[in-house]
C-alpha cells in the first residue's frame, strides 16, 4: 500500500514527522539524544514508565526470572533494558537471563526456567526463537533440561544457595549480588 | 451484534473467571492483538459470546498516528478478530507505537500539528477501507508533550474525527491524567469535545508518581476520575462505560465495588 496509490499524500510529505517520531522513540528506548524542545523531566518520566511496563510484561513471560530477583526485579530489568529497544518480551527475558547467567548472577529457579527454554526452543540471540525439531539438552547454572519430541523435562535442578559451590573461574558465587551488578 | 451498553470491563485472561460470573454484564472489550486469527477463541471469551455479550476488539499496536502507512497485516488481523467475535465496532488509539524501526512498547502522543492530523487521517482511512465495522478512536494519556503544538487538544481531536468520520472512544482517566499533568481543566476539554460521537468511554485507575499522574491501569480508580465520569454523564452520558484493569488484580470484591461505583456514577444498572 503506497501513499501515491491511496491518493492521500504524496510520498515524502510526512518525512519530517517520520524523522521526529523516530528521534522521540530513540531517545525513549535506545539511549538516543533528547530531541530539541522536549522537557527533560517529561522524557525521564516517560522512559521510566516504559521500562516499568516492559518489566511487567517480561515478568509475565519469565515468572521465575522475575520472582528469583524478587524486589530487585524492576531495577535489574530497567538497568539492563534502558538502552536496549525491546525485541519482544520472550527475547528480552531470554537475553537478560543469559546475561545474568554469564555473570553467575542467575538465581536457581531462573536457571531452571532458562534451561527448560533452551531445551525447547532454538534461540540465536538475533531472531525469533524456533521450536527444536531434534532432541536437545538445555543447561543453565547447573540446571539441566531435556526435550524429546517436544516434551521437556527438568533432569537436574539448579543447586540452591546452601549447597552451591563457587561457580566459574573468576566470578562470584551464584548467590551473591544477583541484582546489584547492573543497578548502578 | 449489539452496540456497547451499560458498564463493561476489559476482558483479560487473568480475570476471565471473575468476568464470566458477572450476571448483568452485556459488554466487554478484548485486546485485539491477544486474539488469534485462527483456532479456538480464548475459552472465557467464547462463553461470553454464547451469552450474547458484546465484544469490542481494542487494537493497541496499529500505530495509526505513525508517519508511515499502517501495516496492512495488522489491519487485516483487527478485521478478522472483529468478524470472529461478531463485533459491532472496533477501537484503536490516536497515537504511534513505533518509528524508525524501533518499538516504543507503549502508546506515544502525536504532535498536535496539521502534518500529524494528515498522517493519522490517512492511516485511519486505510484502516476503515478494510474493516467490516466502524472504528472508534481513543485519545491517549501522555506524559510528554511535543514542543510545537499548533492545535489545542479539542481542535486536534475534533478535526481528526470530522475528517475520518470515526467514532470517539473517550478515556475519562486519560482526560484526568492529561489535565492533571498539564495543569489544565478537564471540564473545559469535555465542554469542547463532540460528546455525541462517543461510542463508549474508558475508565481506569492510576497513581501519582514522581510528580506525574500515571494512568497505570494497575491501581484503583481515583475519586477524581469517578467525579469526572459524573461530569461527563451530566453533559452527555455515553452509551457504555468500560473499566480497564491490566495487572495487580485486586480481590473480586474490590473489582466488583469498582464496577458498582462506575454504575452509580453514570446511573447505569449494576452488573455485579
Amino acid at each position: 500500500m503506497t501513499d501515491a496509490r491511496d491518493g492521500t499524500q504524496p510520498p515524502g510529505d510526512l518525512t519530517g514527522l517520520a524523522e521526529r517520531q523516530a528521534a522521540l522513540v530513540a531517545t525513549l528506548v535506545a539511549g538516543g539524544p533528547p530531541p530539541p524542545g522536549f522537557a527533560p523531566a517529561q522524557l525521564a518520566a516517560t522512559r521510566a514508565a516504559l521500562l516499568r511496563k516492559r518489566a511487567g510484561e517480561v515478568a509475565r513471560h519469565w515468572p521465575l526470572l522475575a520472582a528469583g530477583l524478587g524486589a530487585g526485579w524492576t531495577t535489574t530489568f530497567a538497568g539492563w533494558a534502558a538502552r536496549r529497544p525491546t525485541a519482544g518480551s520472550l527475547r528480552d527475558g531470554w537475553d537478560l537471563a543469559r546475561a545474568l547467567h554469564d555473570r553467575h548472577a542467575l538465581p536457581p529457579a531462573a536457571a531452571e526456567e532458562l534451561a527448560v527454554r533452551e531445551a525447547r526452543l532454538r534461540y540465536d540471540g538475533l531472531s525469533a526463537p524456533r521450536p527444536r525439531r531434534l532432541p536437545a539438552v538445555g543447561r543453565a547454572g547447573g540446571a539441566v533440561a531435556a526435550q524429546i519430541a517436544g516434551r521437556v523435562r527438568l533432569l537436574r535442578p539448579a543447586p540452591r544457595p546452601s549447597t552451591v559451590p563457587p561457580v566459574g573461574d573468576d566470578g562470584p558465587p551464584d548467590t551473591a549480588g544477583s541484582a546489584s551488578w547492573i543497578s548502578d | 451484534m449489539t452496540g456497547p451498553s451499560g458498564v463493561g470491563i476489559g476482558w483479560r485472561p487473568e480475570i476471565a473467571g471473575f468476568v464470566a460470573e458477572l450476571p448483568g454484564l452485556r459488554f466487554v472489550e478484548v485486546v485485539a492483538e491477544a486474539v488469534p486469527a485462527t483456532g479456538p477463541l480464548p475459552p472465557g471469551l467464547a462463553q461470553l459470546r454464547e451469552r450474547a455479550v458484546t465484544v469490542v476488539p481494542h487494537g493497541v499496536r496499529l500505530s495509526l498516528g505513525g508517519a508511515e502507512p499502517v501495516d496492512p497485516a495488522r489491519v487485516a488481523h483487527l478485521a478478522t478478530v472483529a468478524q470472529r467475535v461478531d463485533a459491532p465496532l472496533v477501537s484503536e488509539h490516536i497515537a504511534f507505537v513505533r518509528a524508525g524501526g524501533l518499538e516504543a512498547g507503549h502508546l506515544l502522543p502525536l504532535p498536535r500539528s496539521r502534518q500529524a492530523v494528515d498522517a493519522v487521517c490517512a492511516n485511519v482511512a486505510r484502516a476503515q477501507a478494510e474493516l467490516p465495522v466502524p472504528l472508534a478512536l481513543e485519545p491517549i494519556a501522555a506524559l510528554v508533550d511535543w514542543p510545537d503544538d499548533e492545535l489545542d487538544e479539542a481542535d486536534f481531536l475534533t478535526e481528526i474525527l470530522d475528517r475520518t468520520g470515526a467514532l470517539l472512544l473517550l478515556d475519562v482517566a486519560n482526560v484526568h491524567a492529561n489535565a492533571r499533568n498539564r495543569g489544565a481543566d478537564p471540564l473545559a476539554l469535555l465542554d469542547r469535545l463532540p460528546l455525541e460521537r462517543v461510542a463508549y468511554a474508558h475508565v481506569a485507575g492510576g497513581a501519582e508518581h514522581g510528580g506525574f499522574y500515571h494512568d497505570t491501569h494497575t491501581d484503583p480508580v481515583p475519586t477524581a476520575v469517578l467525579d469526572l465520569v459524573g461530569a461527563l454523564c451530566a453533559r452527555q452520558r455515553p452509551p457504555a462505560l468500560l473499566l480497564e484493569r491490566d495487572g495487580h488484580y485486586p480481590p473480586a470484591a474490590e473489582l466488583r465495588a469498582e464496577l458498582d461505583a462506575l454504575a452509580t456514577a453514570a446511573g447505569f444498572p449494576a452488573v455485579t
